[in-house]
């Protein structure tokens, strides 16, 4: 029976090549379209560091004043002004591990002339940023806890800068300069893919740090604080902060650091609140803190959580799924009508089959049969299409990033991967056997016999 | 005509002409949306640039070692560069066409409540106007003992003479003359008098959105600041730009101490200003068109279907007098009618889109004009995709009908 009807469906599919053509077609464009934005859509979403994301915690301290505006939205609420975030790395709390960071900018240059200088994008933070984040090492490795303390001139590079300032060698050992200020290279980082660069909280894509070194050092330098400043009660022009002033920065009620701890487990996360409230009630005594305590328990924030509020905010890619699933969705209406006239062109062959006994579902088994194949090839054609409008969407992005970005890190946001496919193809076949629901109805109830009498 | 027959056919074939109204409204909706949003996009794209932009080229250079005396190396650049072949002329500026990193206010009073006019404000030397190729509407350029020349620090008074554009004329006098009025830079600093006008060039993206494209102040002014070094544009002779760009930056690397951030021919930062909304319109273009080419053919090929199974109909109306013309216009005029009430249908999901973007982005992207080209469009498309097989129809012999049945 299968091979029969099996049968029969391809030689109907063959019967007319070009209504076949043209169905495949319609269902491989739409659905090219509307993977290419979904595969767009989820990698982009992807949560940085899944397996250890839910433990690691943003803290967000409020210290504003009394009279200071509620804050809805975890995501509005300010980050650590350089006090705290000192004070609470000292105290002993449950956490795996605390760290903290904040962007400076530098322009990082070698001895050699021939090698023109780089302007870097630098990430300013503790030794435990890097095994709380879990990040890769080609050479050497991180900073030590008394290099934190001493503020040595250490630097942690990225695969890209190595490659760029040293040719890519192991340069552990060997010394640059930040500006006018000599570091030594500690370790060099292998490639590290964030989907989302979290850690800043600018949630960027495709524009990792180019090199990493220790806060401390970078507060010797006065390094340039690439932040926004929260500012509290006296400071008024906090855009001075970014290159000047730094004393009374780290005096102020500024807040522009961002900070995190690793925390395991709903009771270390209750000791470890339990521990900022105490602290937060000491330094009440200094008039700081003026805002209830009670309110401050939604200001720890797992990076998963974080995720998911920053994915309903990209706007390009919802204009872009508004036009793709509407497209699709053409292109499904379209092949219903292909469809229709495909299947009633064959009623006579049909009401002759009845009229010989042929039961309704035999004739819906050999139609569904011949949909399925269609949806098939759809699916195969749509992956090809899918991967060609990937590619596209990548070389636009480059081109609208003024080649900015490296090909390099945009390519992640821009993979196919089994998933996807997977994906595909079972959206292919579904959504053609839902097409096809009305056309195989309407064929399978050609009544026995009626369309012979012209013949 | 033959309408109610029409009506009539098209009532017993209710399937095929809901379809039809189901993805002509949809086709209307993505692509009337898609051509509202490019045309918002890109009002200003065509915009002429009023300056020879092809064959100027700007450097971006910063001082990361602050020892170093600014003031000598900006008169070495200027020297060395002015050496190179093909080279016309040279001048430090604090912003460069297309891509100026502040737009303030000048005002035509000094006291508090003043109107205040946007604008883009250029410090340049006297080689200036050469550069970018200005053409004097009115009064004089100004002269070398006019330019400001040193560090932030160094420079107490602000200059006493500015030049400002045609188009900032007209703004700040409407059609009165320009040259000789006061212009208050700042609020409460000393003014400026306007000693020249001086022909349009292309401003920032933040005034290109608002329609004042042209508003410049030219200032006879070379001054830098800790971390803020003059950028420079260089004019070179037509064709030679792209190929000296690497030139120009190895004269400039020759001063240790010194990073560039961009040496590029200004075409580019001009790409630059539009690659956002440029690449987005792209998108939606090439969506469009396949989308187009997709509903066209579907109709095509459901048109034909029509035309096999109506071959006797045809042939009978055929034999009975019917010209060739009177059943390609059957085909046309049904095919219109089914049309119509999808784009009705489709201008419906098209301004409910449009309003809810709209309402979500805060641009106004709505031009029914659009909607209504858009929707006519897709109109004449359909009507040559159904032209095609209905023509094959009306080759039908009328001699059918007296075959089989």
């Amino acid at each position: 029976m299968f091979s029969y009807n099996l049968q029969l469906a391809i030689k109907s599919l063959k019967d007319r090549p070009s209504l076949t053509l043209l169905m495949v077609a319609a269902i491989a464009i739409g659905l090219g379209l509307y993977m290419t934005v979904l595969t767009m859509a989820t990698l982009s979403e992807n949560v940085p560091l899944s397996y250890k994301s839910k433990n690691l915690y943003l803290i967000q301290l409020d210290n504003r004043e009394v009279d200071a505006q509620e804050v809805d939205l975890q995501a509005r609420m300010i980050d650590f002004t350089y006090k705290d975030t000192m004070n609470l790395m000292a105290l002993d709390t449950s956490a795996k591990a605390q760290t903290f960071a904040w962007s400076t900018l530098g322009i990082l240059n070698v001895e050699d002339q021939n090698i023109h200088p780089l302007r870097s994008r630098l990430a300013a933070t503790t030794n435990d940023f890097f095994t709380m984040f879990d990040t890769p090492f080609l050479y050497g490795g991180y900073w030590s806890k008394e290099e934190d303390q001493n503020g040595a001139s250490v630097i942690v590079l990225s695969k890209a800068t190595n490659e760029y300032l040293f040719g890519g060698i192991d340069s552990v050992g060997k010394q640059l300069r930040i500006d006018i200020r000599v570091v030594t290279v500690v370790g060099v980082l292998d490639y590290w893919y964030l989907s989302q660069k979290f850690y800043d909280r600018s949630y960027s894509a495709a524009r990792p740090d180019q090199a990493f070194l220790p806060s401390s050092f970078a507060f010797e330098s006065d390094l340039p604080r690439n932040a926004r400043f929260d500012c509290w009660s006296t400071e008024t022009n906090s855009r001075q902060f970014r290159n000047s002033n730094l004393e009374q920065l780290q005096n102020s009620e500024c807040a522009w650091i961002t900070y995190w701890a690793e925390i395991e487990g709903e009771s270390n996360l209750e000791d470890y609140k339990s521990t900022v409230n105490q602290y937060i009630e000491s330094q009440k005594a200094f008039g700081r803190f003026p805002r209830e305590v009670a309110k401050m328990n939604d200001y720890y924030t797992n990076i998963n959580d974080q995720i998911s509020y920053e994915n309903g905010r990209n706007g390009m890619i919802t204009y872009l799924a508004i036009v793709a699933y509407m497209f699709f969705a053409v292109c499904l209406v379209n092949a219903v009508s292909i469809l229709l006239a495909k299947f009633m062109r064959r009623s006579k062959e049909v009401s002759l089959r009845r009229a010989l006994g042929a039961k309704k579902w035999v004739i819906m088994y050999q139609h569904l049969l011949e949909v399925i194949i269609i949806g098939f090839m759809g699916g195969v054609v749509g992956v090809i299409v899918t991967y060609f409008g990937l590619q596209g969407m990548m070389r636009i992005s480059l081109y609208s990033s003024d080649y900015t970005i490296m090909a390099r890190d945009l390519l992640p946001y821009y993979q196919l991967n089994w998933a996807m496919i997977a994906t595909a193809f079972l959206v292919a076949i579904c959504s053609t056997i839902i097409v096809a629901l009305y056309p195989i109805w309407r064929i399978c109830n050609v009544s026995p016999a009626s369309q012979l009498k012209a013949q | 005509m033959e309408i109610r027959p029409i009506l009539l056919s098209l009532k017993h074939n209710k399937a095929i002409a809901i379809l039809i109204i189901i993805q002509v409204a949809l086709t209307l909706g993505v692509l009337s949306m898609s051509i509202l949003m490019t045309m918002g996009t890109l009002k200003e794209w065509n915009l002429p640039s009023g300056i020879p932009h092809e064959n100027i080229i700007s450097v971006e250079p910063e001082f990361y070692d602050n020892s170093i005396d600014v003031r000598q190396s900006v008169i070495d650049d200027i020297e060395r560069i002015k050496q190179l072949d093909g080279v016309i002329d040279i001048t430090p500026v604090s912003e460069k066409p297309f891509a100026p990193q502040q737009v303030v206010s000048v005002y035509l009073e000094s006291d508090e409540e003043a109107q205040a006019f946007q604008t883009n404000i250029f410090d340049s030397n006297v080689a200036g106007p050469r550069v970018l190729d200005l053409k004097l509407i009115s009064g004089r350029f100004f002269t070398e003992n006019e330019v400001l020349f040193g560090s932030a620090n160094e420079l107490k008074q602000p200059t006493s003479v500015v030049m400002i554009s045609e188009q900032m004329a007209e703004a700040l006098f409407n059609d009165g003359p320009a040259v000789g009025k006061t212009l208050w830079l700042e609020k409460g600093a000393k003014p400026a008098s306007i000693i020249g006008v001086y022909s349009n060039f292309m401003n920032s993206e933040q005034l290109n959105r608002q329609g004042q494209s042209y508003r410049t102040v030219l200032r006879p002014q070379v001054t830098w600041a800790n971390n803020v070094d003059p950028n420079y544009l260089i004019r070179v002779e037509p064709g030679l730009a792209p190929s000296m760009l690497d030139t120009i930056s190895n004269v400039f690397y020759k001063t240790p101490g010194r990073y560039l951030n961009r040496v590029e021919v200004l075409t580019r930062t001009q790409k630059r200003m539009y690659d956002g909304r440029g690449s987005r319109a792209l998108i939606f273009l090439v969506i469009s068109a396949v989308l187009v080419l997709i509903t066209a053919f579907g109709m095509s090929g459901l048109v034909s279907f029509l035309v096999t199974q109506r071959k006797k109909q045809i042939g009978t109306r055929r034999a009975l007098g019917a010209s060739k013309w009177h059943v390609v216009r059957y085909f046309l005029l049904e095919n219109a009618i089914v049309t119509f009430i999808g784009l009705v249908i489709g201008m419906l999901i098209s301004l409910f889109l449009v309003l809810d973007i709209t309402q979500n982005s805060g641009t106004d992207f709505l031009e029914v004009g659009y909607i209504f080209a858009t929707a006519f469009f897709l109109l004449v498309v359909n009507l040559v995709a159904v032209y095609l097989p209905a023509r094959r129809a009306a080759n039908i012999a009328p001699a059918i009908v007296t075959r089989s049945a």
